[in-house]
């Protein structure tokens, strides 16, 4: 071997195998994490986008009086407009079980085969469907789990008609928030169709897609006004404008936004393993420190020494990504295909980018020669004479200013003052077990904290609700009558008229212009009429006060309305468009109300007012029942469908609070998942960190465990001794973990809650993260000292004492 | 036969060499003022009590350590003017050390511990090192041990190899640190005949010891106490 300084690392390695396996797991477990977020990351940014472009999404949807062929062919001759279709949209009801109605959302597709905009791919069955048939998206039969294709769909529509419809096929609509997720029923039909029901199948409805810039919300909004000016000179009747974020999926922020606080952790995870893999380097060094002065002093320069050694930490990163990387993207297939499941998307492509390859590659390899530069700087410029001389060694206590302060104390017995200056030349292994195992606890109890603000955040939100179903009718119905009729069901305790119109941000130009998708999910906006002397809300107001009898046009946004419009405060006054008409009210409160969406609430006669409608009229109740577990919810709710029914009274949908529930729990376990996942990753690395550090203590008390057994001290007594000193230090770092996920949990829920509820979760601590972190640290912590520990207890008192 | 070799040039020049130690709060001086120049092909003994300088003055030689004042000049290379890494390249190539407690690389068979000074100085072709350590070993009289890990060497062969180690660059001067201190008295023996040999081919060699029954081997006797130079004799080697 004529290079024998390479063949001289090589052996070493071999020495200190256990060590090098341990920190090759610890990168190779992080790296993993980071290559499994990032490729999902990369992989399902682009596939949503795939999915979403894939539609060709309209960049505006505006709701005319009606639109024929001619008007689309002068519409798309219009400035910058690239193409125009006609549809509608339809709210009407499917029945899941006798008198248990689901929402439908019906699409109205004039030519399915050449539909252009915002289109739908067929799935399975026909496609376009047959008259007085209807396709549903494909995730609806996964919400309505009992119905398959070819089964007949009990519909009703909004004139009230209720007939069976055979389901002739699948599609699939990756432009809408699932079924399940929004408990809606998604139907395309033809207005032959539709027409079979009596319905009006006027399209009213203008899709349109711009030439330029078709990704700047501005852009279109200027195009739109220009075609909104051209159509009113055209006599039409222009209503609301639907302008949703350009050419992005009504998930796209969410998900990105989640995905980047995982590969946040994971970095994070592998920053720790880069900087325990400095340590057990540093670590080395010092055992070899007399090695190197010999190097030196034979003629070996710093530099050539540091090149074996950072060679030795590349060769550890490289083994490490070789071991993380593949398997990372292997798992990030399998968790990109539950994210997409999730969302209802197809992945076309499970290809990870070749940046990603480069980007990992050069993280395993870097983060830890870049942490483990300085502790190789340090060792390889140690003069010859330092490791060679008896005065060198003692260079390593009293060196910094809290060890000469720390000496200086006055009074202090020696033994303490030995113990102390054991533990503090041991700190920074101390410290980097402490946070490894700290941000690992830490992620851990963040996860079971978020997921139990979550719960009691739905609590919350039942509890200042004292209703259980919310009717809505077609047409508006006197209210005394209604709660007469109500009223005589059995089961029902108290009805309330709490009237609904949708209601829109009023912009300088006029027009009613609204930024939500299709399905109407996210960013609907409902003024409300509210009894002043209700029972069946709890008003917590951020701020301002509730409503009073006597307020006219003064209104209460919840929080959800209240970020629709920016600069505004209590006192100030917004103006709404109500059915094209500005209104102008004064806000006088904010509401915290969690799992509902925007809403301003006013009393009865501001509302009628603002509706132009009767305030003897209410197109929609409340209504609280005697209990409220969900068996006799349905049972009641069947029996008020009865009931209206036989009065002629077309119900548009009941929406029990249960039904709000299962809506919106889905992402957040998903989430959770991951979030307890990383934390895996994390103790792990925090775990094999420990074993690191108690090895080396107990390599450096050797002496100390050969004088204990010779005086008597079996192998159990220094069993015990190394053990309890590495539960010492976990325990230790649980205090910290649960320092770290205080600040961790209330920032998630902020987060999440803002994500969710546009109100930050309250910050909760969960006795079952605190519990289990417990018993994983214990079971942990002696796991991971055990190894050692048998190492100590092994020893024998020659080997002991001859040790140098 | 006083002089091996009749026109001898300085190899090592020592002037107002001084070295000074912060103990605590006091200065404590190791070396006063040394001025000493010693000639190729010598073999010195430097001599003296426990804590009278020794080590310090031979680790100014081969700039492990730095004087607080004075020059140390080494075939005109004025060592006391080299940065860490300049040394570390002279070092390799112009001065040979032996340790007291033999320093072989635990980790590496006795050729590699020979090769090691090689590798890090690039100085002979890869292809010959190997040979050459075989050569060297021969010369030290342990060839037949050279592919064993040190430890598989009783403690005079571990003290040849090293020596044999020191000798792998050629360098003109070897540095000895009580190289016999762990030593019976017979291994001592051989190990001394080896230098003597080593300075009859021309090399020069400066070596500590405090074992005055060594004297024979010396062509020339340092003796120092407390930092300076209390006798300065030419020896008579037997
Ligand atoms: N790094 C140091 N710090 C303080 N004092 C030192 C240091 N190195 C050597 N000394 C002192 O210098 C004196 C000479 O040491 P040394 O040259 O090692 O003596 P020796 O002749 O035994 O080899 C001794 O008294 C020693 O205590
Ligand atoms: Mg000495």
């Amino acid at each position: 071997m004529s290079r024998p300084r390479w063949m001289k690392l090589a052996r070493d390695l071999v020495l200190a195998r256990g060590r090098m396996a341990m920190l090759v797991t610890a990168l190779a477990t992080s790296i993993f994490a980071v290559a499994l977020m990032l490729s999902t990351f990369t992989v399902m940014t682009r596939e949503m986008n795939v999915n979403y472009v894939g539609t060709n999404p309209a960049s505006a949807f505006i709701e005319v009086d009606h639109v024929d062929e001619a008007l689309l062919d002068a519409v798309r001759r219009q400035p910058n407009i690239a193409d125009a279709e006609a549809t509608s949209w339809v709210n009407g009801r499917v029945e899941v079980a006798p008198d248990q109605w689901v929402p439908l959302l019906l699409f109205v597709v004039p030519d399915f085969a050449n539909a252009r905009i915002s289109t739908v791919s067929p799935e399975a069955g026909a496609f376009p469907p047959p008259e007085n048939t209807i396709l549903v998206e494909r995730a609806v039969l996964t919400l309505l789990d009992t119905i398959q294709l070819g089964d007949s769909l009990t519909v009703q529509m909004p004139n009230g008609t209720t007939q069976p419809i055979a389901i002739s096929g699948t599609v699939f609509d990756p432009s809408l928030a699932p079924a399940w997720q929004e408990q809606t029923v998604y139907g395309y039909i033809t207005p032959a169709t539709l027409a079979a029901f009596g319905e009006d199948t006027t399209l009213r409805i203008l899709k349109i897609t711009v030439r330029d810039q078709p990704d700047s919300v501005s852009a279109i909004e200027t195009t739109v006004e220009q075609l909104t000016g051209w159509l009113t000179a055209q006599g039409r009747v222009v209503d609301e404008i639907r302008i949703p974020p350009p050419l992005r999926h009504p998930h796209q922020s969410q998900m990105n936004t989640v995905m980047m606080v995982f590969l946040a952790f994971s970095v994070l995870s592998l920053i720790l393993s880069a900087v325990l893999t400095a340590t057990m380097i540093g670590g080395l060094l010092a055992q070899q420190i007399r090695q190197i002065g010999i190097m030196k002093a034979i003629g070996a320069r710093s530099s050539q020494i540091a090149a074996l050694y950072l060679a030795l930490v590349m060769g550890l990163g490289l083994i490490a990504a070789v071991i993380g990387i593949l398997p990372g993207m292997w798992a990030a297939r399998g968790f990109s295909s539950v994210v997409a499941q999730l969302l209802n998307l197809n992945v076309y492509s499970y290809a990870v980018p070749l940046w990603v390859y480069g980007a990992l590659l050069l993280m395993a390899i870097l983060l830890p020669l870049l942490v483990a530069l300085r502790p190789i700087r340090r060792a390889t410029r140690v003069t010859v004479r330092a490791t060679l001389s008896d005065y060198g060694t003692t260079a390593a206590f009293g060196s910094s200013r809290f060890e000469n302060w720390l000496s200086r104390i006055q009074g202090i017995n020696s033994s303490v003052l030995l113990a102390f200056r054991n533990t503090f030349r041991r700190r920074s292994r101390l410290i980097l077990s402490l946070s490894l195992l700290g941000a690992a606890g830490g992620m851990f109890m963040t996860g079971l904290n978020t997921s139990s603000a979550w719960q009691t955040y739905i609590n919350i939100a039942a509890v200042d609700r004292h209703y259980d179903l919310e009717v809505r009718l077609n047409a508006p119905q006197p209210m005394e009558q209604l709660a007469a009729l109500l009223s005589g069901v059995e089961g029902v305790a108290e009805v309330e008229s709490w009237n609904l119109i949708p209601a829109a941000v009023a912009r300088p130009n006029g027009l009613d212009i609204v930024r939500t998708y299709p399905d109407g999910g996210h960013g609907s906006f409902t003024l409300r009429s509210a009894p002043s002397d209700s029972t069946f809300i709890n008003t917590p107001m951020l701020s301002g006060r509730w409503l009073q009898a006597e307020d006219t046009h003064r209104v209460v946004l919840n929080q959800s309305a209240f970020v629709l419009f920016s600069e505004a405060a209590v006192g100030s006054t917004i103006t709404l468009l109500i059915e094209g008409q500005p209104v102008t009210l004064e806000i006088v409160g904010v509401l915290r109300q969690i799992l509902s969406p925007a809403a301003a609430y006013v009393t009865p006669e501001t509302f009628a007012a603002a509706a132009q409608i009767q305030p003897t009229l209410t197109n929609a109740v409340r209504v609280a029942m005697t209990a409220s577990d969900p068996e006799l919810v349905a049972a009641v709710t069947q029996r008020i469908e009865q009931t209206l029914g036989q009065a002629g009274i077309s119900v548009r949908v009941a929406v029990s609070e249960v039904l709000l529930d299962n809506a919106t729990s889905g992402h957040v376990f998903v989430f959770i998942v991951a979030l307890l996942l990383i934390a895996v990753v994390m103790a792990v690395v925090g775990l094999l960190g420990l074993t690191s550090s108690m090895s080396t203590s107990v390599i450096e008390r050797t002496r100390e465990f050969g004088i204990m057994r010779s005086i008597g001290a079996r192998s159990r007594t220094v069993l015990l001794n190394v053990i309890s000193e590495g539960v010492m230090i976990g325990l230790m770092s649980y205090v910290l973990a649960f320092a770290v996920s205080l600040p961790l949990s209330f920032g998630m829920g902020a987060y999440l809650g803002e994500m969710s509820f546009r109100s930050p979760l309250p910050l909760m601590i969960a006795p079952l993260g605190l519990g289990l972190w417990l018993a994983i640290l214990i079971l942990g912590s002696t796991a991971a000292s055990a190894v050692p520990a048998r190492q100590a207890a092994n020893l024998t008192v020659r080997e002991t004492l001859a040790y140098v | 036969m006083a002089q091996m070799h009749p026109a001898p040039s300085p190899l090592i020049q020592l002037r107002g060499l001084t070295k000074t130690y912060w103990t605590g709060a006091k200065v404590f001086t190791a070396l006063d003022g040394i001025d000493l120049t010693i000639d190729q092909g010598e073999f010195t003994a430097i001599v003296g009590r426990s804590g009278s300088g020794k080590s310090t003055l031979i680790n100014m030689i081969t700039g492990i350590d730095e004087p607080t004042s004075g020059e140390v000049m080494v075939a005109s290379t004025p060592v006391h003017q080299l940065n860490q890494e300049q040394l570390a390249v002279w070092r390799g190539k112009n001065v040979g050390i032996v340790f007291q407690f033999f320093q072989l690389l635990p980790t590496l068979t006795i050729a590699e511990n020979l090769i090691l000074p090689m590798d890090f100085c690039n100085t002979y072709p890869v292809r010959q090192r190997r040979e050459r350590a075989l050569h060297l070993l021969e010369k030290v009289g342990i060839a037949d041990q050279a592919d064993k890990l040190p430890a598989d060497l009783s403690g005079g062969q571990q003290q040849r190899a090293a020596i044999a180690r020191a000798l792998a660059n050629n360098p003109p001067l070897l540095v000895a640190d009580e190289p016999t201190g762990n030593l019976d008295s017979q291994t001592t023996d051989a190990v001394m005949q080896l230098f003597a040999g080593l300075t009859a081919e021309g090399k020069t060699v400066v070596m500590v010891t405090h074992e005055r029954d060594l004297a024979h081997f010396f062509t020339r006797f340092i003796t120092l106490a407390d930092g300076r130079i209390v006798a300065n004799e030419i020896g008579v080697p037997a």
